[in-house]
């Protein structure tokens, strides 16, 4: 299997972000026939084609498009999650820049299937590229009737607006970026079960479906070409249908956005990219910082898979993929990535706030050559204490790659407290010291 | 090893105005474009952080007190809550006025396994300024941010809304020469620019 283009099909042509070029590939066929279908019709397509989210947690699409409420009572609300803060992932980075239609479209389906009123974009405050290129786009689609007022006749009205964020990673978490499109610090809220799903009370506790860009640019092409048709996308895994985009990046020849078939082995993506640069193959971080991370052998049976990355003892995650050749530290690479972590937590919860910042001290001291004995055997104790118990996914997310890393590299965190430096000679990977 | 990324400085706190002292600054196409901005969510709250943004354009880029008081004052919330959400979000500057450019370097995972370290070392030795700082003439202020997600460009730097990288000392040279000859402030172009992608074309 090599790379299947379906989202990034077009994503070269500058053609395909003005609407007379998206119009040309096809474009808006798909709204126009979910016009003509039944509301629940939709939904059951995006069930028999097996989406699944896209950003990161892997949930099942159709457990939010079916759930949300049949019959309207109050406003519903859509939101388009591109607060895409996950180190190693630029996915939708590239999908707004290029793919701005594919996203409008499929936002402008969902409102349609679940009779929302308005939409929000939020767009990370440092993507102005992407920002760009919807703005001008949503323009387009005004200005042509494909969103506002009565679209296409159809008597359905939706607007669409953009929220940019202000640099915030914990706004990438669904209940707190909902609480900062509403205006307040971007902190997670209750979830399921001590609160309702964001279905049937969201944003301003109302019926919200909120998604991914990379989920909703998925939905024109379940419309379009049917569910069966998607279905038949990465049918030899066990539970993951249609295609994902994986940000490849770190020690590689060509790092970039690569689209594969779910079911590709996890290798073709590191020969996609133009292999290891540097050195052997070492590490890889196939889903973004937040998963654990895998050895080299690891990477020739891993499968691309939301159950089979399992087998390996990681995630497909939101799809950043960071390979590290045999010159990485790391050691020092858990310290980095404990202090993104610490730095980004919203300091709600006690667990996150507090064991991040131990995990980063602790780390550092090893790394500056201070470590003690018995350091490890501490690292793993206060990350399995965040882990599981924080308020939102970031704590576990923060534990997870230091409890990989030692379960993976224990000998590199030995040789570091023993000897006071670290076992790998870093200079050939440029590995600055900090 | 660096020291741990401090991002705002609680003793930095702006300070807020006395109600007797509050201004009101905002052009008269700010205020337009607040009030269109109100129109696109169901509470003005919402709005705090549009709000925000289009007082960073208008008071050149910092968030003093004053400007968020006027913020707070428009969208008729309390002092204290729009001073939350503002020193939450790292890309309002709150702590300082910053220099004409923001230099933002990504040391995070991807940029720290390709020399984003030397490339801030040369930085801090170029301008000779650290972290959170800004230059005597107020030109350049350098941060170590969190991952830009240009993963594929690492190490990567931003200034505005442009994006360089992967990036070498002798590229960072130009980029700084470039930027001490330009006129404008791209801290404040970005807070226009931020502003006029939320707002549809001929709204105001």
């Amino acid at each position: 299997m090599a790379e299947y283009k379906l989202l990034l099909e077009h994503s070269k042509d500058p053609k395909f972000r003005t609407l007379e070029g998206y119009l040309a590939t096809g474009g808006y066929t798909a709204l126009k026939k979910a016009f003509t279908m039944e509301r629940s019709a939709i939904c059951d397509a995006i069930k028999a084609a097996g989406l699944r989210g896209r950003g990161g947690a892997g949930a099942p699409a159709f457990l939010k498009w079916g759930g949300m409420p049949k019959e309207k009572k109050t406003q519903h609300y859509l939101i388009c999650n591109a607060d895409e803060g996950e180190p190693g992932t630029f996915k939708d980075k590239e999908l707004l820049e290029n793919c701005p239609f594919l996203l409008i479209e499929g936002m402008t389906i969902g409102g349609y299937t679940v009779q929302g009123d308005v939409g929000y974009i939020y767009i990370r405050g440092e993507y102005m590229d992407g920002a760009k290129a919807v703005r001008k786009a949503l323009d387009e689609a005004y200005a042509a009737n494909l969103l506002g007022k009565n679209i296409l006749g159809s008597g359905i009205n939706f607007d669409l607006q953009i929220h940019m964020g202000a640099g915030s990673y914990e706004c990438g978490e669904e209940t707190a970026l909902m609480s900062s499109l509403m205006g307040e610090r971007g902190m997670p809220r209750l979830k399921f079960p001590s609160a309702p799903f964001p279905v049937t009370s969201g944003v301003w506790e109302r019926p919200t479906l909120i998604h991914n860009v990379e989920s909703y640019s998925n939905a024109p092409f379940i419309v379009n070409n049917g569910a069966e048709w998607f279905a038949s996308l990465g049918a030899s895994t066990k539970n993951s249908r249609g295609t994902k985009i994986f940000s490849v990046s770190g020690h590689v020849n060509k790092p970039g956005n690569y689209e594969v078939e779910f079911g590709t082995p996890l290798r073709e993506l590191l020969e996609l990219a133009g292999g290891v640069r540097g050195g052997k193959l070492k590490a890889c971080i196939p889903g973004g910082s937040s998963v654990p991370v895998i050895t080299a052998a690891d990477v020739d049976r891993a499968i691309i898979g939301y159950e089979e990355m399992g087998e390996v003892k990681s995630m497909v995650g939101s799809g950043g993929c960071m390979f590290f050749n045999e010159h990485t530290d790391m050691v020092k690479f858990a310290w980095r990535s404990a202090l993104f972590y610490s730095n980004e937590s919203c300091g709600k919860c006690t667990p996150c706030r507090e064991g991040t910042r131990w995990l980063v001290q602790i780390l550092e001291r090893i790394c500056k050559g201070n470590g003690r004995p018995g350091d490890v055997d501490l690292l793993k104790q206060v990350a399995s204490q965040i882990d599981g118990r924080s308020f939102c996914p970031l704590g576990d997310a923060a534990a997870w790659p230091v409890l990989a890393a030692i379960r993976v590299f224990p000998e590199e965190f030995d040789y570091y407290i023993e000897h006071g430096k670290s076992m790998v000679d870093s200079k050939p990977a440029l590995v600055g010291v900090p | 090893m660096s020291q741990l990324i401090q991002l705002g400085n609680p003793n930095q706190r702006p300070a807020q105005p006395k109600p007797e002292d509050l201004k009101l600054r905002f052009s008269e196409q700010g205020v337009k474009e607040i009030e269109a901005l109100m129109s696109h969510y169901p509470t003005k709250k919402a709005c705090i952080l549009p709000g925000l943004w289009l007082a960073q354009r208008e008071y050149g880029g910092h968030l003093s007190g004053d400007a968020i008081a006027e913020v707070a004052y428009r969208l008729e919330r309390s002092y204290a809550e729009v001073e939350g959400v503002a020193t939450f979000y790292s890309l309002y500057n709150t702590a300082h006025k910053p220099g004409k450019h923001k230099i933002e370097v990504c040391t995070c995972l991807c940029c720290h396994i390709n020399g984003a370290w030397n490339m801030r070392d040369y930085l801090v030795k170029k301008l000779g300024i650290r972290h959170g700082e800004t230059t005597s003439d107020g030109m350049f202020t350098l941060e170590e941010v969190e991952c830009l997600n240009t993963c594929d460009r690492a190490p990567a730097v931003q200034v505005g809304s442009e994006y360089y990288g992967p990036v070498t000392e002798t590229q960072l040279d130009d980029l700084i020469e470039k930027l001490r000859n330009s006129q404008e402030s791209t801290v404040v172009q970005y807070a226009a620019d931020v502003v006029s992608v939320q707002l549809r074309k001929g709204e105001v």
